[in-house]
């Protein structure tokens, strides 16, 4: 699945009009360059020189004001499992065990999922590839149409080892990977740790990833203590996500002059082509 | 490109760093996230080997649990709660908000107003159940006026339509030139 995105890939970023991705990063920052005169006239700047200059802001893309700490209250964000499945290093998170139940801390989900969704909306602004992860069945068609609401790719399914690892021998190409994994619950299973995991962490591919009670948050580059089992919470996630990414796209089209995301129409055009 | 896939050692922003300060990655190739990450660190370092911090869990009990556990000790809980209705109180949130009225008037000991908050709270049941018997006989007395279609209102026009529909056939019939009825006179 991840393959065919990826050959489709060009067509898609052609459809919803934004420059064609090249193979490797350094290219697009060329590329944005040599884009047509009109593009210079009203942006005389280079868009490598205003990259460093947001970095400067500490909320450029405004997303502390995309959630509240009640939001994350009304979407069940703070129920952990059990104490008996409890990860030492997720401790420091919690706020207490309520009878045998681990409750999150919300205002540490809340700094570490602003800081998370910052990273996000830097890397959809710099036109990486974002590709989301989850291999809960519940909530994988979620995660999938979220994925192709902000543009991106999704992975929700077995992972076949070397994806990353061994990509150019196994999609018989020179493979572009992607820039940033975002992990809506980083276990296969209650017993194992996603392998994507380990092999972002190997092809030096940042992580933002949901860690719940039972998780092992050290791999994860930017960790978001809170409960990755419920609808409800994913789709919190999902939506926060995606407006993040949305954000950081729409900005770079501003400033590079470029007409403006039609997302609704990127999007039932992508659909009409999967079918 | 130079790369090191040791994820064990360092976090990947060292990895990179070391191989950028070596001179075997080209500033050119510097990942796209490289300068996000310097400006944005994020609050611990995501190494593998990262130690556990050594922090309690405390536990989380609240004053009034002493008297909810007597309460559901001694009472059999009978009522059934939707999670998702967040208005309406449970049988045991109007108890302990009597018996929290109750003892900051200081009058009376906890067995005493253990008991006088069971009554009241009997008491303030009884004049639910009530008046919401009389909201809902004014209620259906009143006629219904449905404007969206839900499932309820779509089996209710479901059993009215029928024999609407047959009043329509007869004429039809009729217009066919063709009694039915005579046909199986003998």
């Amino acid at each position: 699945m991840l393959r065919k995105s990826f050959i489709s890939l060009p067509r898609l970023s052609q459809l919803c009009g934004v420059q064609r991705r090249f193979q490797t990063t350094h290219a697009a920052r060329v590329e944005s360059e040599a884009e047509p005169a009109v593009t210079a006239d009203s942006e005389p700047e280079d868009i490598a020189v205003i990259e460093q200059k947001i970095l400067k802001h500490p909320d450029y893309f405004n997303v502390h004001n995309l959630f509240t700490v009640r939001d994350l209250f009304n979407a069940r964000v703070h129920y952990g499992h059990k104490e008996g499945s409890l990860d030492d290093r997720m401790r420091p998170y919690l706020y207490g065990n309520r009878l045998g139940h681990l409750i999150f801390d919300l205002d540490k989900t809340a700094a570490h999922l602003r800081d998370a969704l910052n990273f996000v909306a830097h890397i959809a602004f710099r036109d990486g590839i974002i590709l989301f992860f989850n291999r809960n069945a519940l909530n994988s068609h979620l995660v999938e149409q979220k994925a192709l609401e902000a543009g991106e790719f999704s992975h929700t399914r077995f992972w076949r080892g070397g994806i990353f690892t061994n990509a150019n021998v196994q999609f018989d190409a020179v493979t572009r990977l992607p820039d940033l994994c975002i992990f809506l619950n980083t276990q296969n299973n209650v017993l194992s740790q996603h392998t994507a995991v380990r092999d972002a962490a190997k092809m030096a591919i940042p992580t933002v990833g949901i860690v719940d009670s039972n998780c092992n948050p050290n791999l994860i580059t930017y960790p978001v203590p809170g409960n990755d089992d419920s609808p409800a919470a994913v789709e919190l996630y999902c939506n926060l996500f995606k407006e993040a990414i949305l954000r950081g796209k729409r900005k770079r089209r501003e400033l590079l002059g470029l007409p403006p995301l039609e997302e609704k129409l990127l999007a039932t055009r992508r659909q009409r082509k999967t079918k | 490109m130079a790369q090191s896939r040791l994820e064990k050692i360092g976090t990947i922003f060292t990895r990179v760093q070391g191989l950028l300060r070596a001179g075997a990655m080209r500033p050119e190739d510097k990942p796209i996230w490289y300068d996000v990450y310097a400006a944005f660190p994020p609050k611990a370092e995501p190494s593998f080997d990262r130690p556990a911090a050594v922090v309690p869990i405390r536990n989380i009990f609240y004053k009034e649990d002493v008297t909810r556990a007597k309460l559901h000790k001694q009472n059999k809980p009978s009522e059934t709660i939707s999670l998702f209705d967040h208005k309406r109180q449970t049988q045991s949130q109007q108890f302990l908000q009597i018996y929290g009225e109750l003892e900051s008037q200081g009058a009376l000991d906890d067995q005493k107003i253990y008991e006088t908050a069971l009554d009241l709270l009997a008491e303030q049941r009884q004049q639910n159940k009530t008046s919401q018997t009389q909201n809902f006989e004014e209620s259906f007395n009143e006629p219904v006026v449905e404007h969206k279609s839900q499932l309820l209102s779509d089996f209710q026009v479901a059993e009215i339509k029928p024999p609407a529909e047959k009043t329509k056939r007869e004429p039809k019939d009729k217009a066919a030139g063709v009694n039915i009825e005579s046909l199986f006179k003998d």
